[in-house]
């Protein structure tokens, strides 16, 4: 009977990663991580090639590190900069703090919980586009009887338009990257989305359409920007963990409104 | 150019959970609080745990069937093992000095996963919702015979909640399930669940714990994403206990795999695939 593959990990890590040697240093794939990267090439570089095990080129490097700066507003406002701040208010260790804002952006509505969805959709669109579909079907497929449009990196909330978008393409200019045919769709699909409305090309949308056409694939895009939102969550974090316990944003017991079922009895034939 | 949506939020805070009764001299205080209308200085004297749960999650008491299958659901999750990649999590970072505080933060993160965790037992509990009034051999049937045999060098899923443990059937997954299903009452999704994994048997699969603890909330009410969270509450005392234990025992305690069983896979032995990277 053949090993199964349990018994060949059992006690054994086989990796493709690279690992420390005591004495001999630590290997990131090919790379000595002390003789090799330090000093040599950046951090995004290496988290590029530690998740999808190839060394990017320095300016694709530089500018998926632009990216995390465009999503580190430190502003507790946002959803999850305001769970690193209530960390903060309740004096908890910022690890805690930031990795419970970082959760909180893995979410469908915004940040690099919605990566996935918004890489599947244009990858999809750009098939369809390839396979000679025009881009007014494929919006009309993709809207409902009521006229709402499902296009995941496509509107964000709260603000229509995305400034981050034209500076994450100015950016890409100047590194002289080139837009490819992800980005091609996505800039067709916004120009026909702005005839019908508000709805436009958000980063979100813009920046996967960016990476699909270098090369990344949906689920190596989802990892890269796991802590995209990290600085902004760090930030609030800090302020109310330097402000006094307890002080930010406090809520007075008629803060809350209750909506639920009036005073009641305990009915005493249920209990035990 | 940005602009805004004018997007009107709430004013407050809004909830039909709970409702604090507001102190006479300090409008920060509060008195007492009610539960769904029942006040919590009464609950903290009559209700116990399982029903206090229910409460809070349907917001009405579970009558005394449901009573006792949450009560046996509890116990029945109440650890994952010291096996399982969570309880291991919790176990790795006590071993290694982390802040107690954060055993339960680390804990229930991994066992949120979708595999063996209440990502698994939210998807178990959809996929109960959605054929609980079909045939459990017809929908055995079809779903074996859209399985991909390329997926099935590790464990199976037939659906979420069925499939296999380490290559076989989960012997304790099933044992838990009768034990389950044997609380006095109706329990149709459990009832389901069990016909399912008789249809899946012959072809090596049954129940997994996920699927008899999303059987257990569909028949106690839940929806699936509460359900994932009701396996989380019951899963995380065995993740503390162990964390805490290990916590005691230092970093030696937990194994280090020794260089001998760490097999790089060197790309440097294939210079074709350095020169692609670099």
């Amino acid at each position: 009977m053949a090993e199964s593959i349990w018994d060949s990990r059992r006690h054994r890590v086989v990796t493709r990663k690279g690992g420390w040697r005591i004495g001999e240093g630590v290997r990131v794939g090919a790379y000595s991580l002390l003789d090799d990267m330090v000093g040599k090439h950046t951090f995004f570089e290496l988290l590029f090639l530690e998740v999808t095990d190839r060394m990017p080129s320095p300016a694709l490097a530089r500018w998926i590190e632009a990216c995390f700066l465009c999503l580190s507003f430190p502003d507790p406002r946002i959803w999850c900069n305001q769970v690193g701040a209530l960390g903060g208010t309740l004096r908890c260790a910022p690890g805690a703090a930031v990795m419970a804002g970082t959760l909180a952006s893995d979410s469908g509505m915004y940040g690099p919980g919605a990566a996935r969805s918004a890489c599947e959709f244009i990858a999809q669109v750009t098939r369809e586009v390839r396979a000679g579909e025009s881009i007014e079907a494929i919006v009309a497929q993709r809207t409902t009887r009521s006229g709402r449009l499902r296009a995941p990196g496509y509107s964000r909330p709260v603000a229509s338009g995305d400034d981050r978008v034209g500076a994450l393409c100015r950016f890409a200019a100047e590194l002289g990257m080139s837009e490819g045919e992800h980005v091609g769709v996505a800039w067709r699909l916004d120009a026909h989305l702005r005839t019908r409305g508000s709805d436009s090309l958000n980063m979100l949308g813009y920046v996967v359409a960016f990476v699909l056409d270098n090369g990344v694939s949906t689920e190596e895009c989802y990892r890269l920007f796991t802590l995209i939102v990290n600085a902004g969550v760090h930030a609030c974090y800090s302020e109310a963990a330097d402000e006094p316990a307890g002080t930010f944003l406090p809520l007075r017991v008629d803060d809350v409104e209750y909506t639920g079922a009036p005073p009641r009895a305990l009915p005493r034939e249920r209990i035990r | 150019m940005e602009k805004s949506r004018h997007t009107q939020f709430a004013q407050r805070i809004s909830t039909r959970i709970w409702q604090e009764l507001t102190d006479a001299d300090n409008p920060w205080l509060a008195t007492d609080a009610r539960c769904h209308g029942y006040a919590h200085s009464e609950m903290v004297a009559q209700l116990d745990y399982p029903q206090t749960l229910f409460l809070l999650l349907r917001g009405e008491l579970p009558d005394a069937q449901q009573h006792a299958l949450l009560d046996r659901f509890l116990v029945a999750f109440c650890n994952p093992g010291p096996r399982h990649g969570a309880t291991r999590a919790a176990m790795n970072a006590a071993a290694s000095g982390t802040r107690s505080q954060h055993l339960g933060a680390i804990g229930l993160a991994l066992l949120g996963g979708e595999h063996l965790g209440s990502g698994e037992v939210e998807q178990a509990a959809s996929f109960l919702a959605r054929h609980r009034d079909s045939d459990p051999a017809v929908v055995a049937t079809t779903r074996l015979a859209a399985e991909e045999p390329a997926e099935n060098i590790a464990d199976r899923r037939v659906a979420a909640g069925f499939g296999t443990l380490f290559g076989g059937i989960d012997p304790q997954a099933a044992k838990l399930a009768a034990l389950l299903r044997a609380t006095p009452g109706h329990w149709p999704a459990l009832e389901w669940g069990e016909g399912f994994a008789a249809a899946l048997r012959d072809a090596g699969c049954g129940w997994l714990a996920p699927g008899v603890a999303a059987a257990a909330c569909v028949d106690l009410g839940f929806a699936p994403r509460a359900a994932g969270a009701l396996y989380q509450i019951a899963s995380l005392p065995g993740l503390l206990a162990h964390g805490l234990e290990m916590s005691r025992q230092g970093l030696q305690a937990m194994p280090f795999v020794p260089d001998e069983n760490y097999e790089f896979l060197d790309p440097r032995a294939d210079e074709t695939a350095r020169g692609a990277n670099a």
